[in-house]
């Protein structure tokens, strides 16, 4: 005898409560409580929520995979390399710090000083710049500040390298001051050594620095001013209570600017490295690339350097926790904007101007001038040769296709598992979470060059080949450490709009009838819409003239169009590698302007009003 | 010493030619508590901060015991005012312990250090944070925020202390707790105090003074028992809590300053209501506080009005009531010790005391005499 219809009913319930207890949702239960009562769906029913619930732990086992091959192993083994070469065949001891000794002696030593004290001062340039300027934008009312703070992004993504060689070619003896007969030596005496080194790293870091101390500022409402004041103190006291206020943003945005400055490979490849001035980030990569490569010694080197961007770092994220002012209260404060007089304005706007034309102007004049003229001479004859060639000659266009084909198959898989890290860090809790959130913060420290010469090395590892995985001068492999390092800053950026978004929102749709897939693409991915997109965009023109991954990592007669740049430069094809410069930068803005027009058009009403408000 | 507060008709212009403030004037007594009450935009915070020097009066004048802070020419700085202020979300200095806070108000009268932290540790203990003077404000719960921030503005001994709904961001328990210590350590100080809050119960529970502001507007100002018992406006009864609103017709008019009043439905019945200035035959409404209604039997021949019970809650001291009258008008908040199951015929029995009339046409902007 078969059981009741009830009892049947009941069994069943119970089984697939058993399965739901943990990960799903009302919807699914009361959607499989209706299932059940029919009998010839109830197998189906309990089939689907066991595959739900392993496609999850296949998916979960999948990200963590990821991580593990993609960060952990290529940084951790390089790494451990420094202290133990024997353990991957590099050397006869399982224990030294014999490599590290070495660092502390010679070029080694020079190249690791001169990294320091450039990266200080351009961490100083970049807050003494950034500060007056997030006041003004934030708290004044300078006109133009929205086109002025926009233009900061400008600065921001541009690769470091392009503003140097612009730089380079702006000052060199054919360069276009030459041909205009505005040049003389001090020019190129000063730009091409560590002053230039400097500047250049310091406007670079005026972006990063701005971001950490606009944020402070914007939301440092007058009312610690006020209650000063109240209480009895003069404007000089007051200031003098307000100002160690900003000090966590003003520390952060050194820290940050010292971190990017010293980790920087694109200057330090560029006019560093043309002016035999030796930074670091370089010096590692001519242990990898010389022959035979000093593996040990470059690791123990990276130590230093991963130290050097480490500690500011964590000092960074200590201090924008405790006493923030952040912590105080949630409510969005209404800062007073101070009225400047006609004459500041114009002082203001006139030197913000010329800070533009020094971070963005000359650089390009520089760029775009060498691309349009003749690589040497003093002739002032403008010629379309360059462009030409780039479009028609066999072998100069197709590294910049491959650099698109690359940067959008990085940008759509860091995107991806750049949310899913995303949410995984925002919605859950306990030990994965944590381990999670360490790996990619320790990821943020770790040089683009480091990630790179850590992949060289794992990768080319004997036992790898052993086991069938030849990835080592491979695209794959370059794709792969691509997104490796383009995914910690994109789950960084992604966290903060992931985390906004309340769990409510999708339980709200699922408890009304939407499925899984309905309520996520309901309830989550309309107010996440913008910030993917903005997050798919800064990985592609990330990617798409990324320097020291693709220096150490491009497969062999396939180079992306930062290297093939590089290699014309290096030959003294000037024109050609400009005017490749100038056609990825052109594409690189055609695709971010494309893709917003696109989204504006697609995006339903309601998509683009929520993603704006999540972007204010 | 307190501070006597005069204010004579002060404006305040924003852009646009937009009143945050229209010729507000009163006057308050050394020592008194003054309860600002008004919602949102009608100016309360506005006025507070002018009177604290945050922001400039565009007319009229602000006095701190006859001497001239702020008028058109006139602004004297916060600092050089001796008051203190509560803000409404802390404003504690992040950067610096609970300790700190608090003595940096004793800064203004050039004390050495030792002094003024022993007398930030003598309110610290009195507000109950003396275990905490190490702590920064980042790490304290948001009533612990409040009362460094209360401890901060007593320090200081000023005459003059200023409240920005210092409660508004505490839960309801915490909020009780708080005011109650506001109101006697104020007191206790026996500064004179201005506190602002669009939340009658506090209003009631702690001022001397109220003062209700309406659009810019001070529109009634007088003890807790006046604005209670006779409202200048529709605006400020309603404001100041009711249970509900009756149009009537004026039957006629009694010696003393009220009438006789009838519903307009069929079976309505003549009840006293206060106010004058009306003549028979006249439109009115009955404004009800919640305590001048009781409800009883359909048959009850005291029933003033029939109605309909709509909801009924339980509050622990008796059964609170919505019921619907016949013409349309809802009340809600009657309280009975018996409960009435929804949809049932009711009585309203009316106690004048609590029954305001009020002309039915242009109500708004009129306001009654009823000092007469």
């Amino acid at each position: 005898m078969g059981d009741s219809d009830e009892t049947r009913e009941l069994k069943i319930t119970a089984e697939i409560l058993d399965y739901t207890k943990t990960d799903f949702t009302p919807n699914q239960r009361s959607g499989a409580h209706k299932q059940s009562a029919q009998d010839t769906k109830d197998g189906v029913l309990i089939g689907l929520l066991r595959r739900s619930k392993s496609l999850y732990r296949l998916g979960s086992l999948s990200f963590w995979m990821v991580l593990f091959l993609a960060i952990i192993i290529p940084c951790l083994s390089f790494l451990v390399l420094a202290i133990s070469p024997r353990l991957f065949d590099q050397g006869s001891q399982f224990f030294t710090l014999e490599n590290f000794k070495a660092v502390f002696s010679g070029s080694t030593l020079v190249a690791l000083t001169n990294s320091l004290w450039v990266a200080s001062l351009a961490a100083l340039v970049g807050i003494f710049c950034a500060l007056p300027m997030a006041w003004l934008f934030h708290r004044s009312d300078l006109p133009f500040k929205k086109v002025f703070s926009g233009a900061i992004w400008l600065v921001l993504l541009i690769p470091s390298w392009i503003p140097a060689i612009g730089w380079e070619r702006f000052v060199n003896p054919d360069g276009i001051l030459f041909r205009l007969h505005l040049w003389s030596p001090w020019q190129e005496h000063l730009i091409m050594g560590p002053f230039g080194v400097v500047l250049l790293l310091g406007l670079r870091n005026i972006p990063f620095s701005y971001l950490a101390v606009s944020n402070a500022l914007a939301g440092l409402g007058q009312e610690f001013e006020h209650s000063a004041q109240v209480h009895g103190a003069s404007k000089f006291q007051t200031a003098k209570l307000v100002v160690p206020i900003l000090f966590p943003a003003i520390l952060s945005g050194l820290a940050i600017g010292f971190a990017e400055a010293i980790s920087d490979f694109g200057v330090a490849a560029t006019l560093a490295y043309t002016s035999h001035f030796t930074l670091a980030t370089y010096y590692v990569y001519q242990q990898i690339g010389n022959f035979p490569p000093d593996f040990p010694l470059a690791a123990a080197f990276s130590w230093l350097l991963v130290l050097a961007v480490a500690i500011p770092l964590y000092a960074q994220a200590k201090l924008s926790k405790g006493r923030s002012y952040q912590v105080l209260s949630g409510r969005t404060r209404q800062p007073v904007m101070r009225k400047l007089s006609v004459s500041t304005k114009v002082a203001v706007v006139l030197v913000l101007c010329l800070f533009y034309f020094v971070a963005v102007g000359i650089p390009t004049i520089g760029v775009v001038s060498s691309s349009l003229l003749s690589d040497f001479g003093a002739s002032l004859h403008i010629t379309f040769a360059n462009y030409k060639a780039v479009f028609t000659t066999a072998g100069l266009g197709a590294p910049l296709e491959r650099s698109i084909e690359y940067a959008a198959i990085t940008a759509s898989i860091t995107v991806l598992v750049g949310f899913v890290a995303a949410r995984k860090l925002s919605k859950t809790k306990g030990t994965s979470a944590k381990v999670l959130d360490f790996i990619l913060l320790s990821s943020v420290a770790i040089p683009g060059i480091i990630f790179a010469a850590g992949y060289i090395f794992a990768y080319n590892l004997p036992f790898l080949s052993k086991i069938g995985i030849n990835l080592y001068q491979t695209t794959t492999l370059l794709v792969i450490a691509y997104i490796a390092t383009s995914l910690p800053t994109n789950v960084r950026m992604l966290f903060g709009s992931v985390s906004q978004v309340a769990d409510s929102l999708s339980n709200a749709a699922r408890v009304h009838g939407a499925g899984a897939i309905r309520s996520w693409m309901r309830a989550i991915l309309p107010p996440l819409s913008r910030p993917i997109v903005t997050a798919w965009l800064l990985a592609f023109t990330g990617i798409l003239l990324e320097l020291p991954v693709s220096e150490l990592l491009y497969a062999p007669g396939f180079p992306p169009a930062s290297i093939a740049i590089q290699d014309n430069l290096g030959n003294y094809h000037f024109g050609i590698g400009m005017a490749q410069t100038v056609v990825a930068t052109m594409v690189a803005f055609a695709v971010v302007g494309t893709v917003f027009i696109l989204y504006r058009l697609l995006a339903p009403r309601g998509w683009r009003r929520i993603g704006g408000i999540l972007r204010a | 010493m307190p501070e006597s507060v005069s204010i004579e008709n002060v404006s305040k212009v924003y852009a646009k030619s937009k009143y945050a403030l229209q010729d507000v004037s009163f006057e308050l007594d050394p020592g008194k508590f003054l309860v600002l009450l008004g919602p949102s935009g009608s100016g309360k915070t506005t006025l507070l901060r002018s009177i604290a020097g945050i922001e400039k009066i565009t007319k009229g004048g602000i006095f701190l015991s006859d001497r001239c802070v702020a008028n058109e020419k006139i602004h004297i700085s916060p600092n050089e005012r001796n008051l203190s202020m509560v803000f409404q979300d802390y404003a504690l200095w992040p950067h610096l312990s609970v300790l700190d806070n608090v003595a940096f108000a004793m800064k203004r009268y050039g004390l050495k250090k030792d002094d003024r932290q022993r007398a930030a540790q003598e309110v610290l203990d009195k507000v109950g944070l003396i275990s905490h003077i190490n702590n920064y404000p980042g790490e304290l719960s948001g009533g612990e925020q409040q009362r460094v921030a209360l401890a901060r503005a007593l320090v200081g001994k000023t005459g003059l202390l200023l409240f920005d709904e210092p409660l508004s961001n505490l839960d309801a328990d915490l909020r009780d707790r708080l005011r109650i210590e506001i109101s006697m350590l104020t007191r206790e100080m026996a500064a004179t105090s201005i506190y602002i809050t669009h939340d009658q119960s506090e209003a009631f529970a702690l001022a001397d003074v109220i003062g209700v502001l309406e659009s810019g507007r001070l529109v009634q100002m007088g003890t807790p028992e006046e604005i209670y018992s006779s409202p200048a406006t529709p605006f400020v009864a309603r404001f100041t809590g009711l249970a509900g609103e009756v149009c009537v017709k004026v039957d006629h008019c009694l010696s003393d300053n009220s009438a006789v009043v009838r519903g307009l439905t069929e079976n309505a019945k003549p009840f006293i209501a206060l106010g004058n200035g009306m003549s028979a035959g006249q439109s009115g409404r009955v404004m009800v506080r919640p305590a001048a209604v009781q409800l009883c039997a359909i048959t009850d021949e005291k029933a003033h009005l029939s109605a309909i019970i709509k909801d009924v809650a339980f509050r622990g001291h008796g059964y609170e009531h919505a019921v619907m009258l016949e013409d349309g008008n809802q009340f809600a908040n009657i309280l009975s010790h018996h409960k009435h199951v929804r949809g049932t015929k009711v009585g309203l029995i009316f106690n004048f005391e609590g029954c305001i009339l009020f002309p039915d046409t242009k109500f708004d902007s009129e306001v009654l005499d009823l000092s007469a």
